[in-house]
């Protein structure tokens, strides 16, 4: 077998092809002619190819390029060979280049069936040129979206700012807004992309860091006030954070708005003060009209005592009376003001198991006698003692004398508004058995129209006069009752006797101390 | 003084009332004491006075309400009201304006010679 194929390549077996052309020159030249031609033409379209790739590294699919190179190198070879065998008979050498060509060729036509798809699916010249159409569309809507939120950021009067969460958890400052650039003083070309912690100063960072840290571990928004120190100096700011999530979940952003209260915070705070000088002013006017009854005894006695001491008619009794009744009534001013200290001392303690029903009697016994004077009658109900011991309410005594003292003080002004007597009923009703104990003051002041009743408990509503009342007393009596667990409410009541008043009533929960119960059970 | 001026004393503490009493009866004055406004009144009936010295804050009927019944019935009645109240103007018993007069108004403490010294001026006046 291998000699048969040996004997192929024995080129003298054969006559060169030339002798079929009967070595005709013209026919010769012809063969000759086209051969070269097709050849030549074969050998430089591969150069071509091959400078084509080289010069566009970036083209698609460049070793198909590479095959077509081949398979036209190889077909040229054949057209030179057609040249050399009319002279030369290496048939076996010819097949062999044919052979060769014949398999690039294969190769190259099923390479490019096989590619077709893919081929077909590049886009077009005509094809990118629309794709590049609409990307420059979108890119000029993004950019003018960007300048529409970058307006919106640069421009809102409210302070903006945004965090980065960083996967270690950390907070760097990404960005703020022009408005709270100049509310902080903070520069937002150095926080940009740092640490909050070496932006601010340490005291400020702790604080903020805790609310970042609350707002991620919220997983929504917070909202909160805060007083910061900033490069502006010591502000009170109202802020809310937003988380934003990654796909995953994650919280990787903070949105804040912030808006600097501080100015706000101080009219309020000037109101308190203010209120608090009202109510000052109110104390101080009844403190005086208290304290000038004993003065005015004493002085009275002591300068007529004086001048019977000039006239020589001061014998030794009369010495002894005024001395004594000076003594006394600087007792009694003691006395007021032991309360007034004790009025003063009312926010200092905590809270304490108490029986409410001694400390309303007390509320009633100061201002009793003074309403009788003006024909009001204050009256506390049958006193039939409490079964099962004392019931005891959870506060600060002092503080639940002054609410009951403020409704005396609202029920007398009530009805020394209609110019006549009039009546004042509290009563404490505890029931061991029940889990609350309730104190009513009622009166004959005529009533709240029902327009107002929502509001009497409301800061700075008041219906009396300018100057008369600081529309505090209920707002304040409301948030002393209300810090004990109990409610106060109020409604408007027909008398029998077709006298219109009002009735506050004072719920609160009852405490049993450890060991009543037994107490109880034996009472 | 040809005659003993007559003064009433309306104050409801009498502890005070005691001590102005002796002063002022020292001081040449009967003096008669009312322990509110309807007393004052009953007493007034009985026995005019020429002066009045009240207290405002009384039972049954307080000084408000004594002055307007003394000026209703002498518009000319010398009256001094004693008071421990800070303020007396701005509500419906405002008694400082000139429609009260002759009428002064002494703050608590007082003390006997103010009493005095006020009590014989507004009779100098009344005199004229």
């Amino acid at each position: 077998m291998l000699a048969g194929v040996a004997s192929w390549f024995d080129s003298s077996a054969y006559m060169p092809h030339g002798v079929c052309l009967l070595w005709r020159p013209d026919l010769l030249a012809l063969h000759v002619g086209a051969d070269a031609l097709t050849g030549l033409a074969y050998y430089s379209i591969p150069v071509a190819l091959v400078y084509f790739v080289w010069r566009r590294r970036d083209v698609a699919f460049s070793w198909v390029f590479w095959l077509f190179a081949a398979f036209i190198l190889a077909c040229g070879t054949t057209h030179f060979f057609g040249i050399w065998t009319l002279w030369n008979p290496d048939y076996a050498l010819e097949g062999v280049v044919k052979a060769v060509t014949a398999a690039v060729s294969v190769l190259t036509a099923a390479a490019l069936w096989l590619l077709m798809p893919r081929a077909l699916a590049l886009p077009s010249p005509r094809q990118l040129a629309i794709t590049n159409a609409a990307l420059q569309r979108e890119i000029a809507e993004r950019r003018a979206a960007e300048e529409r939120y970058t307006g919106f950021f640069n421009n809102l009067a409210e302070g903006l700012f945004v965090v980065t969460v960083r996967p270690d958890g950390r907070f760097a400052l990404d960005t703020l807004n022009p408005v709270h650039a100049r509310a902080t003083g903070l520069d937002p070309a150095r926080i940009c992309g740092r640490l909050v912690e070496d932006v601010l100063p340490p005291a400020t960072a702790t604080a903020v860091v805790e609310r970042y840290t609350a707002c991620v571990a919220a997983g929504g928004p917070i909202d909160y006030e805060e007083v910061l120190d900033l490069p502006v100096g010591r502000r009170v700011w109202h802020t809310v954070l937003v988380p934003v999530r990654d796909v995953s979940g994650r919280v990787v952003q903070l949105l804040g708005s912030a808006r600097d209260i501080t100015e706000r915070k101080r009219l309020q705070e000037e109101l308190e003060q203010a209120s608090k000088l009202a109510t000052l002013g109110t104390l101080a006017a009844g403190m005086a009209h208290e304290m000038s009854q004993p003065l005015n005894i004493i002085r009275i006695w002591a300068e007529n005592a004086l001048s019977r001491l000039r006239e020589g008619t001061l014998d030794a009794a009369r010495t002894e009376k005024v001395l004594t009744l000076a003594a006394e009534q600087t007792e009694r001013m003691g006395r007021i003001i032991d309360h007034m200290r004790t009025f003063a001392r009312r926010d200092r303690g905590g809270a304490e198991p108490f029986d409410p029903a001694p400390c309303v009697r007390s509320a009633v016994d100061l201002v009793r006698n003074q309403y009788a004077l003006e024909g009001i009658a204050v009256s506390t109900g049958p006193d039939g003692g409490e079964p099962g011991g004392p019931v005891l309410v959870l506060g600060r005594p002092l503080q639940l004398e002054q609410v009951v003292l403020n409704l005396l003080s609202n029920a007398y002004d009530a009805i020394r508004e209609q110019g006549r007597g009039g009546r004042i009923a509290v009563e404490v009703d505890a029931d061991a058995a029940a889990d609350h104990v309730r104190i009513t003051v009622s009166d004959t002041g005529g009533g709240i129209p029902e327009s107002n009743l929502p509001r009497i408990f409301d800061p700075f509503f008041t219906t009396k006069e300018v100057g008369k009342g600081t529309g505090l007393g209920l707002s304040i009596g409301f948030g002393i009752v209300d810090a004990m667990g109990g409610r106060i409410e109020a409604q408007n009541l027909e008398h029998g006797d077709g006298q219109r008043g009002v009735r506050f009533t004072i719920t609160l929960p009852v405490v049993r101390p450890a060991g009543s119960k037994a107490e109880v059970a034996h009472g | 003084m040809a005659e003993t001026v007559h003064v009433l004393v309306a104050e409801d503490e009498p502890l005070a009332a005691m001590a102005i009493e002796d002063f002022l009866s020292r001081k040449g004055y009967r003096v008669t004491l009312a322990v509110d406004g309807l007393d004052a009144m009953e007493r007034l009936q009985a026995d005019p006075a020429d002066l009045v010295i009240t207290d405002l804050r009384m039972p049954r009927m307080d000084g408000h309400a004594l002055i307007r019944e003394l000026r209703r019935r002498d518009p000319g009645l010398p009256l001094v009201v004693m008071t421990g109240f800070l303020s007396l103007d701005g509500n419906a018993d405002d008694i400082t304006g000139d429609a009260w007069k002759p009428l002064e108004v002494l703050r608590k403490p007082v003390s006997p010679q103010m009493i005095l010294d006020t009590l014989e001026r507004l009779l100098a006046r009344h005199a004229l």
